[in-house]
């Protein structure tokens, strides 16, 4: 793959000491990790008897000249029980290379920040447990969107394809305040948008998908599942929800599914998305019917 | 955003030990399908041989004066290779029927959580179909 | 207003037509295998058996309608399979008129072979 990084401005100015190429302060620690930390011998006998685990975790940085050329860095770190993906990384940051660069913040498979590119699958690095994963772990940034740096992506793309759905509730007849009313929901129909309403934005259906890959328009699962939870509440009118078909049924909606369901497989909230695509193709095509 | 790396489509081409059983129905759904539309039209420009056969056109067939219609065709069926790729096509066109009915059931919304299972079921049910035709197909041809 | 309801959206429509030229076909397409292999052997097809099969109003209508699904079917997913690969602009469109003459020609040409064979031409 050619990467064509130009040499970054900063470089040029020697009075960063941050940035001077080869001299930076990271690049010495990387390189005293590099000879001081490996004791093969050793590091076998800690991993067999399960007290270390290897990760093996992609690096990249423009703006560091030994870094512009992706790679993989080993690091080995003190196995705990309840060990996740996300703890062996800050491990790894906090003790061996604290220029080790990722997304993470409620730990908790909540804010949805920590996807990662785990053994060859899309995973929330908080919620995959290091024993079920096989070693040495390969943490990747996720696939199909540009790299920022180390672990991080760049999530724009994703970010715009969900605004496009309009995902806020949209209605008209919202009761005056004084008259003291409430807009209620049947728990029915609660329960019907009860899975897709668990979204997190983590983006890792949208990158384990091979037509979101080919086609940047593709709105992807996560936005057609985030219009499933707004067409399908009944509080909101039936224009509105005319409206969001429109939307969904253009070219580069819902029609570009291909039912691989590698979206469902991934989704670490275990949203059916193949299910709700499929629902909404037909409720596309049954409200095209009705205007014949 | 300065710079960012893109990794390029290597990622989707080295990895395709990853993919999971939706993955592969849909490659080989693809394969199979245009497949068929290869042979579609290749089909027609035999069949057309009818119009020459209705002009009253023959050719010789091992030996014998027949129409350019008939000619033609088991012309085709007597080489082996045509009947190798005969059965070829039948395994192509009964997978892409299976998966088809398979991904019409998806679309209906029904049986989604057995979508890897019958993704399985398909290829198992090609295989069979396609060994037990083969006596049929083969039947009348030397090496 | 009234052109946005009436409006049957082509990605809508091209994915209906699909899956209904799916239907008819999974069973025109084991019809036809199974008559031209288990009934009639693929190697002892003549000219005369042909045009004795296309005799037959109900055969030679559907084999019409087999050719015209079959046509529309494998084009339109071709068409599909290359939008999902993110296709556009200038491209898309040559390679879309291109499909539609492709099959136009084919149907065509399949209609008046199928004519010929019937003795109608
Ligand atoms: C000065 C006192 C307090 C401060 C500065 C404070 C601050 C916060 C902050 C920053 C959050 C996170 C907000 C968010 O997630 O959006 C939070 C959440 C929360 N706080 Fe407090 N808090 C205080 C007192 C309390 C008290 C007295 C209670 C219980 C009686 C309480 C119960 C909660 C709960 C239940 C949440 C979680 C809400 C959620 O999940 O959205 N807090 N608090
Ligand atoms: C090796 C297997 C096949 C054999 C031996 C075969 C043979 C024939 C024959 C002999 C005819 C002329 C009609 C007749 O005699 O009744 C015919 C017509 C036709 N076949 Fe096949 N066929 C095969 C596979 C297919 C497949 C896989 C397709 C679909 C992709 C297909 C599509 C058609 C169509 C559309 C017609 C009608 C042609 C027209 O209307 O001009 N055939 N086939
Ligand atoms: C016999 C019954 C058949 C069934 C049930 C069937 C079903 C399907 C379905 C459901 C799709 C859409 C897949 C998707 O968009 O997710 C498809 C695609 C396709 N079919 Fe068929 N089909 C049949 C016969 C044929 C025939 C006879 C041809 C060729 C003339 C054909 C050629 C194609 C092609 C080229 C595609 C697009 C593949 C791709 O995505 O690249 N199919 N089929
Ligand atoms: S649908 Fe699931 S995988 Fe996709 S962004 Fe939301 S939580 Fe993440
Ligand atoms: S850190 Fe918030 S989802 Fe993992």
């Amino acid at each position: 793959m050619s990467t064509q990084q130009q040499e970054p401005e900063s470089q040029e100015s020697p009075q960063d000491p941050e940035m001077k190429g080869t001299e930076s302060p990271q690049q010495r620690r990387l390189k005293e990790k590099q000879e001081g930390m490996v004791d093969e011998h050793a590091e076998d006998e800690a991993e067999a008897a399960g007290e270390t685990v290897h990760i093996k975790v992609f690096r990249y940085d423009p703006e560091v000249a030994d870094k512009q050329e992706p790679r993989f860095d080993d690091f080995h770190v003190p196995f705990e029980k309840g060990m996740t993906v996300l703890d062996a990384v800050m491990y790894a940051r906090d003790e061996f290379d604290s220029s080790l660069t990722f997304r993470h913040s409620c730990r908790q498979a909540v804010c949805g920040s920590d996807a990662f590119f785990v053994n060859g699958s899309q995973m929330l690095g908080c919620k995959t447990q290091l024993s079920e994963l096989e070693q040495p772990v390969r943490i990747e940034p996720l696939p199909h969107q540009e790299v920022v740096k180390d672990l991080v992506v760049d999530m724009d793309h994703f970010y715009d394809q969900m605004h496009a759905v309009e995902p806020y509730f949209q209605d008209e007849e919202t009761p005056d305040a004084s008259d003291l009313e409430e807009q209620r929901q049947t728990p029915e129909n609660r329960e019907k948008i009860k899975m897709s309403s668990r979204c997190i934005w983590c983006g890792a259906c949208m990158s384990s998908c091979n037509i979101a890959a080919g086609d940047n328009e593709y709105l992807g699962p996560a936005a057609i599942n985030k219009a499933y939870k707004f067409a399908m509440d009944d509080r909101e009118s039936e224009e509105i929800k005319e409206h969001r078909l429109r939307i969904l049924e253009q070219e580069h909606g819902v029609w570009r599914c291909q039912t691989q369901f590698s979206c469902t497989e991934v989704c670490p909230k275990d949203i059916p998305l193949t299910e709700h695509i499929q629902e909404l193709k037909r409720e596309a095509v049954k409200k095209n019917l009705k205007f014949w | 955003m300065s710079q960012s790396y893109n990794r390029g489509l290597i990622e989707d081409f080295g990895r395709w030990k990853e993919f999971s059983a939706g993955m592969w129905a849909w490659i080989f759904h693809k394969f199979t399908g245009w497949m068929l539309i290869g042979y579609l039209f290749t089909h027609i420009a035999v069949l057309s041989s009818a119009i020459a056969a209705a002009d009253g056109q023959t050719m010789m067939l091992a030996g014998e004066q027949v129409d350019a219609y008939t000619g033609t065709l088991q012309g085709l069926e007597s080489l082996f290779i045509v009947r190798v790729l005969e059965v070829g096509l039948l395994a192509v066109a009964v997978f892409h029927i299976l998966n088809g009915v398979r991904l019409l059931m998806v679309d209906l919304g029904v049986g989604l959580t057995a979508q890897d299972k019958s993704f399985y079921a398909s290829l198992v049910l090609t295989g069979v179909i396609t060994v037990a035709s083969v006596p049929t197909f083969m039947a009348g041809v030397g090496l | 207003m009234a052109e946005r309801y009436s409006s049957f959206t082509p990605g809508g429509t091209a994915w209906f037509l699909q899956r209904v030229t799916a239907a008819f076909l999974i069973v025109v397409l084991a019809f036809h295998f199974f008559l031209l292999h288990f009934v009639n052997h693929a190697s002892e097809i003549t000219f005369a058996g042909t045009q004795a099969r296309m005799e037959d109003v109900g055969y030679f209508l559907t084999m019409v309608l087999f050719l015209i699904a079959g046509a529309f079917h494998g084009v339109n997913g071709v068409y599909n399979a290359l939008v999902n690969q993110g296709l556009s602009g200038t491209p898309k469109k040559v390679v879309l008129a291109v499909l539609v003459i492709a099959a136009g020609l084919l149907i065509v040409q399949g209609v008046w072979v199928a004519l010929v064979m019937r003795g109608m031409i």
